[in-house]
């Protein structure tokens, strides 16, 4: 079988092609970059596994033709590539209509590959849940993407398109939706904990537990996902165990890598301030950007634990265990300092 | 009557024009959205609740028949857009560089003259609070007669606009004849143009490549610095643009025969300088304190325009966009003399032709 995984030298992408090099089961891993992009990461990974079958492929999904290029002979496709941050035309740009390329270019090849798209947890609508709902794979998809920060309309956008080509093209899909990532390499703090301001940090998360599942159990979740959840645009999140709370996280954070300033907002306090914000950009005519509103800090900080049972009965299994998870992310992390 | 406006060009720079718009209902509201790429005609639409989007220009114009169409797309189809535009009867104000060459820009201006309609540019900074203010103490008489302009405009290579054109050998950009240089350097001379009067000044250019290749291809020998001297008969001018000086510097100094006058872009302030009038060791010692007090100043005025809410980070965006459509509900002269926009466009033309600037030929995609 032929692989393909498109964002391969991004943080997920290279663990998932170490991840497929090491289970060994696939005839050729074809890792996608863009002329010109830092392949570090990629690179390092494939040193640990010379003779397996990996092959660089640059090119680009900036139109149907280019997609179609990249895309020749794969059976399956890890679509990863995305863009994190940027103004919101280039994020719709290189997530959204990249996707379609990629999509197009599947419609008209004879065997349209298998599609496993990652995507994400910020597609779920979980502002009005109450607190501490668990969201599962049946959780509605979010109904007002609009109120939500860009990533969110993005990733949303692009979901909805994987899943229109799925209904009108028959293109096979697999969607995965992982929660927050971490590993060595990656970020220390994420959103669900809290806010970096100058001189402090603003800890929103709280007792929430954080939806964590580290790099490796992510790309082990992708490989079973590709290869036991079918075609038919089936859902299945992805979500580690024995989760640590985000403030339980925090502790550690400052205990073994930065002595943080932090404050701790309690929920109540946080949507009271956030109301306040809205208020003020809208009165402002937006001097300011609306970083906070309540709807926003609702899917943030509200609460809400995420359930990984229909990834655990398609056989996956947690590779690395939290605990090891934490302490290798955190070690990686004070060396980087 | 309120203006219908319609935005053709779904980029980054759309978001600017619309969020401004909306903040002036009492002229002009947004009424459609229009990219070749249906999807990111879309995402503007959503973002701000515009009630349609198309991928078809012909169409938007034959649908929804706007008065104003704001053209953000990049600059290899602006004269055939504003063509159209103009055609259908609709004013056009479109985003800078306006077009590639000296002879399309010539071309647009007039085809907007034939067609009566008015016809602005993006040169967004000449609006800006700091520069409408010097502009008022020039013409008060505050700086004499005026005897060299300084121009100077910093770019980050790392920002949003300069990593998506690295990361894109095949970005609009490289496409134009000045490249990096034609999409900024306008910046530089629409500074210059309203104190020089010669039709064709003389002018000096040397082009560099500071960065080290990494591409292997056309964006490897892509300028990023340059210094022009411009020489009219009365007044001249230096304009430096940089890639690699930091803190990228944004400012317009205008030497006069009685006081100089700074514009600082980024930090919103305008500075008189004078000569001073104390004697011996006291006039080294007090110009400090005078400065420091005329900045304590603006910084004050800035902070009670923030405290009013009236402290915009695309202010002279949204001072251009009114300025223009009270031209066209007034019938009033567009905020920027058609002169400017040739004068930029030749002087620009004028630098790439001695630098040797070209665009790079299209890139085969992978």
């Amino acid at each position: 079988m032929s692989v393909l995984v498109t964002g391969s030298n991004g943080f997920l992408g290279a663990a998932l092609i170490e991840r497929l090099m090491a289970r060994g089961e696939t005839r050729e891993v074809r890792a996608m970059v863009r002329a010109g992009s830092d392949r570090r990461r990629l690179d390092a990974g494939a040193a640990r596994y010379p003779g397996r079958p990996l092959r660089v492929v640059e090119g680009s999904l900036a139109s149907a033709a280019a997609a179609a290029r990249v895309l020749e002979g794969a059976q399956v496709v890890h679509h990863l590539a995305a863009s994190l941050r940027g103004a919101a035309a280039d994020m719709f740009l290189n997530t959204v209509v990249t996707s379609k390329n990629l999509l197009e270019a599947a419609t008209r090849s004879k065997s349209p590959p298998r599609m496993v798209l990652v995507s994400s947890f910020s597609v779920y609508g979980v502002a009005d849940l109450p607190r501490g709902a668990v969201v599962d794979e049946e959780t509605p998809f979010e109904a007002a993407p609009e109120r939500r920060d860009l990533y969110a309309q993005v990733k949303v956008r692009q979901e909805r398109l994987f899943r229109d080509y799925h209904a009108q093209h028959g293109v096979p899909l697999v969607v995965v939706r992982p929660g927050v990532i971490y590993g060595p390499g990656g970020s220390g703090l994420s959103v669900r904990v809290g806010l970096r301001m100058p001189g402090v940090f603003l800890h929103f998360g709280g007792s929430n537990v954080l939806p964590l599942t580290y790099v490796d159990n992510c790309a082990e979740a992708l490989c079973v996902a590709a290869d036991r959840a079918g075609g038919d645009a089936r859902t299945i999140n992805v979500v580690d165990d024995d989760l640590p709370t985000a403030s339980a996280y925090l502790a550690r954070y400052r205990g073994e890598v930065e002595r943080l300033r932090s404050v701790r907002v309690p929920y109540p306090v946080t949507m009271a301030m956030s109301a306040l914000v809205e208020r003020y950009h809208h009165w402002s005519k937006g001097q300011l950007p609306a970083i906070f509103t309540p709807y926003k800090s609702a899917t943030a900080w509200k609460g809400n634990r995420f359930d990984n049972a229909r990834l655990k009965a398609l056989g996956w299994r947690q590779i690395v265990p939290t605990e090891d998870g934490l302490a290798r992310t955190f070690a990686d992390l004070a060396a980087r300092r | 009557m309120t203006l219908k406006v319609a935005i053709v060009g779904c980029g980054k720079i759309a978001d600017g024009h619309v969020e401004q718009i909306r903040e002036m209902p009492d002229m002009a509201r947004v009424i459609a959205a229009c990219d070749l790429e249906l999807l990111m005609a879309e995402q503007l639409a959503a973002r701000y609740g515009i009630p349609a989007h198309y991928d078809d220009f012909e169409r938007l114009l034959a649908v929804e028949k706007p008065d104003v169409v704001h053209i953000t797309t990049p600059p290899g189809s602006h004269l055939a857009l504003t063509t159209r535009a103009l055609e259908a009867g609709c004013h056009v104000y479109v985003e800078k560089p306006l077009t590639p060459t000296l002879a399309e820009t010539r071309t647009l201006v007039e085809r907007a003259q034939a067609a009566g309609r008015r016809l602005t540019v993006g040169y967004t900074y000449l609006f800006d609070p700091p520069a409408l203010a010097m502009r008022e103490l020039i013409a008060a008489g505050e700086i004499g007669e005026p005897v060299h302009v300084e121009s100077f405009y910093g770019y980050d290579l790392a920002g949003q606009f300069g990593s998506a054109l690295l990361a894109d050998a095949n970005h609009w950009v490289h496409r134009l004849p000045g490249r990096l240089l034609h999409n900024n350097i306008d910046h530089l001379f629409n500074k210059m143009v309203e104190f020089i009067d010669d039709e064709r000044p003389a002018l000096l250019a040397q082009g560099f490549v500071r960065r080290t290749a990494r591409f292997g291809d056309a964006r490897d020998d892509m300028h990023d610095e340059l210094r022009v001297m411009v020489s009219g008969a009365k007044v001249t001018a230096y304009g430096t643009f940089s890639a690699h000086v930091r803190p990228a510097p944004h400012f317009c100094r205008v030497y006069g025969t009685k006081n100089t006058v700074t514009v600082d872009y980024l930090a919103r302030t305008v500075l008189l300088e004078g000569t001073s009038q104390l004697p011996s060791a006291i006039g080294r010692l007090v110009p400090a304190f005078e400065r420091a007090g005329r900045f304590a100043g603006q910084g004050m005025k800035n902070l009670a325009k923030f405290a009013r809410a009236d402290f915009h980070f695309f202010a002279g965006l949204s001072h251009l966009i009114r300025a223009y459509y009270r031209s066209i509900l007034d019938g009033g002269p567009p905020p920027i003399p058609y002169r400017d926009m040739v004068a930029v466009a030749a002087m620009m033309e004028e630098v790439f032709t001695q630098i040797g600037a070209t665009a790079a030929p299209p890139r085969p995609p992978p």
